[in-house]
């Protein structure tokens, strides 16, 4: 379950915080609310929050601010979480798998995977808002059709590649921790 | 009412695609209410709105799945309207029945939509006796009763051959230990209850803080546990806290564990137990395919004959993980 990234994968990562991440994910989600506004009417009045995710096998974390057509996403330093509302920390392709419904956000949390604090009541509008979603890659990127269906394919095939690699990667490092 | 037609299993729903999730995955009827406080699960960013629960009553219905809205709060005095509406929306969509305990609410349904849909009696409303019964069953149209998770299955046998009402038996999720209704542990340290605001433990007043000896649990500040690092935490509900209390600490009230009554499903049907009730609206779609796929292997299984060993068998991936109990219908709580 909990599956994360090399360490040289971390050593790097620090230098994709200066690509335009932030920009990119932003026009992209606030693309997803054109075309599914109803998303993100389940968020009500959490929409506005501003969400400190930090995937602790990377680099750098994002704030997001899910409000729909007025979204934003910013890719930031770790310590950048001070005024966000909610913080969400988990390893990357654990986050991931809570976007794309792979994994159960209650069992991640009640079992230490991924960590939460701040606004309780805005996390669990934004884990029903994802539930609810049924989000596939595809979704995220603008995609549709046969495109869309290549693309899903593709992308969870590598996710789920990419978390079988992690997790053997990752296994000594976890047996130590938990002795 | 004791009857020998086939048991249907009725299963959570928290949101359209866990609606979808539940029927696909074979129940005969799916529960769920509205986005506000006139249901029992009245948490941010869950439940349905008019439109979603029209398209989810039509997608059930298109593969012969029943719709039932849960309209269980207690309404509050002039805004009695909230509650009205919300039974005519339901109606509106095509529900297949309303589940309600406040005697507002069931008597604005009986006068106003008694050929158009069906009343079930919400276990908020604790109605435990043929007595109780009988009169919501007369005065109001009642057709089923959700009995309350205090009885044993020799008083659920004497109880049906006592009415002419069916009974539904939760038998699978979160057990509350307090009288069905009539919690008031909730309203005291948060100021909300389950019966009024549809929140046990309303997630604004819940924290969990984070320090070098593991994680504090709190409820409107009061700590309701504490964990260990990397122990499993779990939801701050004060009925289910660790306190310390005569010198030791331990659970004053309730060990936090679930009710699995499955290996009971035979006894129950042979109870005259109508239907049979899986909690867990606030859980997500994995959750729900899972278990109710396994209650209606295990369901079919029993109506097919199935022996104990085999119904255990069926069930045994759904008590891995957090501690169960049969709750009340084996009597052997402290």
């Amino acid at each position: 379950m909990e599956a994360r990234l090399p360490a040289f994968v971390r050593h790097l990562s620090p230098a994709f915080a200066g690509l335009p991440l932030g920009p990119a994910l932003t026009r992209s989600l606030r693309a997803l609310a054109r075309r599914r506004p109803g998303l993100f009417d389940r968020l009500g009045e959490f929409a506005a929050e501003r969400f400190f995710i930090d995937p602790v096998d990377l680099g750098f974390a994002f704030v997001v601010v899910p409000d729909g057509a007025r979204a934003t996403v910013r890719a930031t330093g770790k310590d950048a979480g001070g005024d966000c509302s909610v913080v969400i920390r988990g390893p990357i392709l654990t986050l991931l798998a809570l976007l794309d419904g792979t994994q159960d956000g209650d069992a991640l949390f009640f079992n230490r995977v991924i960590s939460i604090s701040g606004r309780t009541e805005a996390v669990l509008a934004l884990r029903n808002a994802i539930e609810d979603a049924e989000l596939t890659p595809a979704d995220l990127i603008g995609l549709s059709g046969a495109l869309g269906r290549l693309a899903d394919a593709g992308i969870l095939g590598g996710l789920d590649m990419a978390r079988r690699f992690a997790a053997a990667a990752s296994a000594p490092e976890m047996a130590e921790r938990r002795s | 009412m004791t009857g020998s037609k086939r048991m249907e299993l009725v299963c959570p729903a928290g949101t359209p695609s866990t609606l979808r999730a539940a029927v696909e995955a074979g129940a005969d009827a799916v529960y769920c209410g509205f986005r506000d406080e006139t249901n029992a699960r009245n948490f941010p960013g869950l439940n349905f709105s008019a439109q979603e629960l029209a398209e989810g009553v039509r997608f059930a219905h298109d593969r012969g799945t029943k719709v039932l809205v849960a309209i269980n709060t207690f309404a509050r005095v002039g805004d009695v309207d909230i509650w009205r509406n919300a039974a005519d929306t339901a109606v509106k969509c095509g529900a297949d029945a309303i589940i309600a305990g406040d005697i507002a609410v069931l008597d604005h349904v009986a006068r106003n939509h008694k050929d158009d849909i069906r009343l079930h009696l919400s276990v908020q409303a604790a109605a435990a006796t043929p007595e109780a019964i009988r009169f919501y069953a007369q005065t109001f149209g009642v057709r089923r009763v959700v009995i309350p998770r205090v009885l044993s299955v020799p008083e659920i046998t004497a109880l049906n051959k006592n009415i002419d009402v069916e009974t539904e038996a939760f038998v699978f999720g979160g057990l509350c230990v307090m009288v069905e209704g009539r919690c008031y542990l909730s309203s005291y340290a948060t100021g909300k209850s389950p019966n009024l605001n549809g929140v046990c433990s309303p997630p604004e007043a819940v924290t969990y803080d984070e320090d070098k000896a593991g994680m504090a649990a709190r409820l409107s500040g009061f700590t309701i546990d504490r964990y260990a690092p990397g122990e499993p935490t779990g939801y701050p509900t004060l009925c289910k806290g660790r306190f310390n209390a005569g010198g030791k600490t331990s659970y004053l009230f309730e060990e936090p564990v679930s009710l699995n009554a499955g290996s009971l499903i035979e006894g129950l049907k042979k109870a005259g137990v109508t239907a049979l009730k899986i909690e867990g609206r606030q859980r997500g779609k994995g959750y729900v395919s899972e278990v109710v796929r396994a209650f209606r292997r295990a369901v079919d299984a029993v109506e097919e004959g199935g022996d104990a060993v085999e119904i255990d068998r069926i069930l045994a991936g759904q008590s891995e993980g957090g501690r169960q109990t049969a709750g009340a219908y084996r009597k052997v709580w402290r």
